[in-house]
């Protein structure tokens, strides 16, 4: 079996996680068929996060694609690799036995040892490996996840290390639970994209004059009549790349609702969270585009939510991209705002049209002189700058009290709505009406 | 930096400007939500279904005749909506109700009329060769679904973007090409996305949303493992296939996109370029009986 790089993983050239497992899974046939051995090395980056926050995803993406060239020299012929996550590799070798790896891995932990240079220092990654070789009627992916935990092993004793699984299973539990429940949830998303299981829940923002400024929405996902709490879905749809599918998904959910406000004689912005890696999919733009066009809406009744670090990354397609928004017309708020590190003169080239204080400036509300004129300052600044301030995560009167008194524009919080499914905010709408 | 300042508005792109401005979205029907809160619920109830179905006349008709066509092939005829839904089973029938509410979504129109004709042939046949490929365990109806469903897209655009036949017609011409590239070189959107939109709105299943999604792109087809599931893309090859024959069996304009995709598609299918007159001749006798 050669390595057939179609849908290569872009920075690395490595087959993407789907293509990945799809050959391991065939890999794993033809070698239980032929009854020939099969190992498999999973290896990830040590402390890659730190890569990550220090020198952005560009930086992050050099030593990626650096760790994978290295991978690459010493990979033997008939070696399969994959990208699995941002970190994570996959490296396959039909007709090796276990121990012939351990030379492998050993061979790609020195290649690895070897400085990158990176904006004026040396870093030095190290990895994490596990390693696995397949058991006799073994499944492809208990195998998988029988090295996967063994990465897990070798990271919890310090990184920089290499653990072979052991062929009894079930050794810890822990961590392979985790793998369990990951893959699990993916299989769960999948299935609410099939079964239509997920929906979307509004929660109110709210002008101190009573006024809705616009309404959030949250995706909710139902498995088999059990809530699946965002929390523990959504990294996972972000490390499977589900989250761009589930992103569009909610786009068109929220113009379409945005259409059916308008109907109702109420026209309102509905907001939409945007993930990183939906706002630089090849497809972002067209799905926005057909999303305002099947549902008909203004363009400027949707608004997309981006976090602060995503809408400071200075990529060249992350701005770009950011651009084409506005110029459709679509609103763009700063979602967490003030928990990244945006220097003034940022703030005031970003095309944003609302800014969105993070929930840790309103928790220290009222007690935290310091932190009132903080949050004071910037929505003056917001003003000067043609933006709308909003806090979230408000859940106290006083808390409601100070805020008005920093001149904060709009409140998203418990204290006046919590999100609530599409009819019953409507039903909500019509008792504010009422007195 | 609100939306309405001038600058910003002079700014928003012309075509997307004309385009965005009135509503006709076809909504999705109510009775999909109804059936599938039922299926969802603790104890579906075919009876219940049967009984919101048969409130629609028009639906009903439809369903017993979806039921009763021969390219299902199922041995006796269905009499009552409760008797299709037996022999279809909740999901197909739900599938056939999106189909048959499709069409009644979108308003009639002259150039319309033409295009639907022609998604019902290219279903019709796609659901046709999903039984001779019995190989490849693609249930007819679904294949029937996707072939009606697979360019809804092209409606929704065909009534935003005046400019959008000549479009097409390029898109068409181009023997190298990406078809939607076209598309995305001319307007801010392409029919492939905007259909896989509707169709998951209109819950249908992921395999067809998928389908829809990415039916021009060619080395998704080529590649088994380059992001198209194996349903998707054997559903992409029936569509795409039928098109073929309806094209040979009528005598309508060729497309380039058969060069582009056919021998993709016939490999999926275990088919050979040489066998397509012959399929041809059959699918043309079938084709007498749509209407």
């Amino acid at each position: 079996m050669s390595n057939r790089k179609f849908a290569p993983d872009p920075i690395t050239g490595f087959l993407n996680r789907g293509a990945g497992l799809s050959v391991a899974r065939r890999l794993v046939d033809e070698a239980a068929a032929g009854r020939q051995p099969i190992s498999v090395l999973w290896l990830d980056i040590d402390r890659f996060q730190n890569v990550n926050a220090s020198f952005g995803h560009r930086g992050g993406d050099r030593v990626i694609a650096n760790v994978a060239s290295r991978l690459r020299a010493v990979l033997p012929d008939g070696g399969v690799c994959a990208r699995m996550g941002s970190d994570e590799f996959l490296v396959l070798l039909p007709g090796w036995q276990l121990v012939a790896m351990r030379g492998l891995a050993a061979r790609l932990a020195e290649a690895l040892e070897l400085p990158v240079p990176m904006g004026g220092v040396m870093l030095h990654p190290t990895a994490s490996i596990g390693l696995a070789g397949l058991l006799p009627g073994e499944h492809c992916h208990r195998f998988l996840e029988r090295a996967d935990r063994a990465m897990l092993d070798a990271k919890r004793q310090g990184g920089n290390r290499l653990v072979v699984s052991e062929d009894t299973m079930l050794a810890d539990g822990h961590s392979l639970c985790l793998v369990r429940e990951e893959l699990a949830i993916e299989a769960d998303l999948h299935r609410a994209l099939d079964e239509g299981w997920l929906s979307l829940d509004f929660q109110p923002v709210l002008r101190f004059d009573g006024r809705l400024e616009a309404v959030e929405g949250l995706m909710r996902c139902r498995v088999d009549g059990r809530s699946l709490p965002p929390g523990r879905f959504i990294p996972v749809a972000e490390k499977t790349g589900l989250i761009v599918r589930l992103g569009e998904w909610s786009l068109l959910q929220g113009a379409r609702f945005a259409a059916r406000l308008r109907d109702e004689g109420r026209p309102t912005r509905v907001a939409i969270n945007v993930s990183r890696a939906q706002l630089t999919s090849p497809s972002f733009l067209p799905a926005l585009h057909g999303a305002l066009l099947c549902a008909g809406i203004d363009p400027a009744l949707l608004e997309l939510e981006l976090t602060e670090s995503l809408v400071m990354e200075n990529t060249e397609l992350v701005q770009a991209h950011l651009r084409r928004i506005r110029e459709t017309g679509v609103g763009l708020a700063i979602d967490d705002f003030g928990t990244g590190y945006s220097s003034l003169s940022c703030l005031m080239d970003l095309p944003a049209t609302k800014l969105k204080l993070d929930r840790s400036f309103v928790q220290v509300l009222p007690d935290d002189p310091r932190a009132f004129a903080v949050v004071r300052a910037m929505s003056r600044l917001a003003r000067e700058l043609g933006m709308v301030m909003v806090a979230e995560g408000v859940e106290t009167e006083a808390q409601l009290t100070a805020l008005r008194a920093a001149d904060v524009d709009a409140v998203q919080g418990f204290v006046w709505a919590r999100p609530m499914n599409e009819q019953a905010l409507l039903d909500w709408l019509e008792q504010r009406k009422t007195p | 930096m609100s939306a309405e300042t001038p600058q910003c508005a002079r700014q928003v792109d012309r075509v997307l400007e004309r385009s965005l401005r009135d509503l006709d979205i076809p909504p999705r029907p109510l009775i999909l939500d109804r059936i599938r809160d039922e299926m969802n619920g603790p104890e579906p109830d075919p009876g219940r279904i049967a009984r919101l179905i048969g409130r629609d006349v028009g639906l009903a008709a439809g369903l017993i005749k979806t039921a009763n066509s021969p390219y299902f092939g199922y041995p006796r005829r269905a009499r009552s909506v409760a008797e299709a839904l037996r022999m279809l089973g909740l999901d197909a029938a739900s599938r056939a109700i999106a189909a048959i509410s499709l069409r009644r979504a979108f308003p009639d129109g002259a150039c319309y009329e033409r295009f639907w004709h022609n998604s019902a042939q290219i279903a019709a046949l796609s659901g046709w060769l999903a039984q001779r490929c019995d190989g490849l365990g693609v249930p007819a109806d679904k294949a029937y679904t996707y072939g009606l469903f697979r360019d809804c897209g092209i409606v929704i655009l065909l009534r935003r973007y005046a400019d959008y036949p000549r479009i097409l017609a390029a898109a068409n011409a181009d023997p190298e090409g990406s078809f939607t590239g076209h598309e995305l070189a001319a307007l801010p959107t392409e029919h492939a996305l905007v259909g896989s939109l509707l169709a998951q709105n209109w819950w249908l299943p992921d395999a067809l949303v998928l389908a829809i999604r990415h039916h021009h792109a060619r080395p998704l087809l080529e590649h088994p493992d380059a992001g198209l599931p194996t349903p998707g893309a054997n559903l992409v090859a029936l569509a795409q296939t039928a098109e073929r024959l309806v094209l040979l069996a009528t005598g309508g304009a060729q497309t380039e996109e058969w060069a582009k995709l056919g021998p993709a598609c016939l490999a999926r299918l275990g088919l050979a370029e040489e066998g397509m007159a012959a399929l041809a001749g059959e699918a043309a006798e079938l084709l007498g009986d749509i209407d």
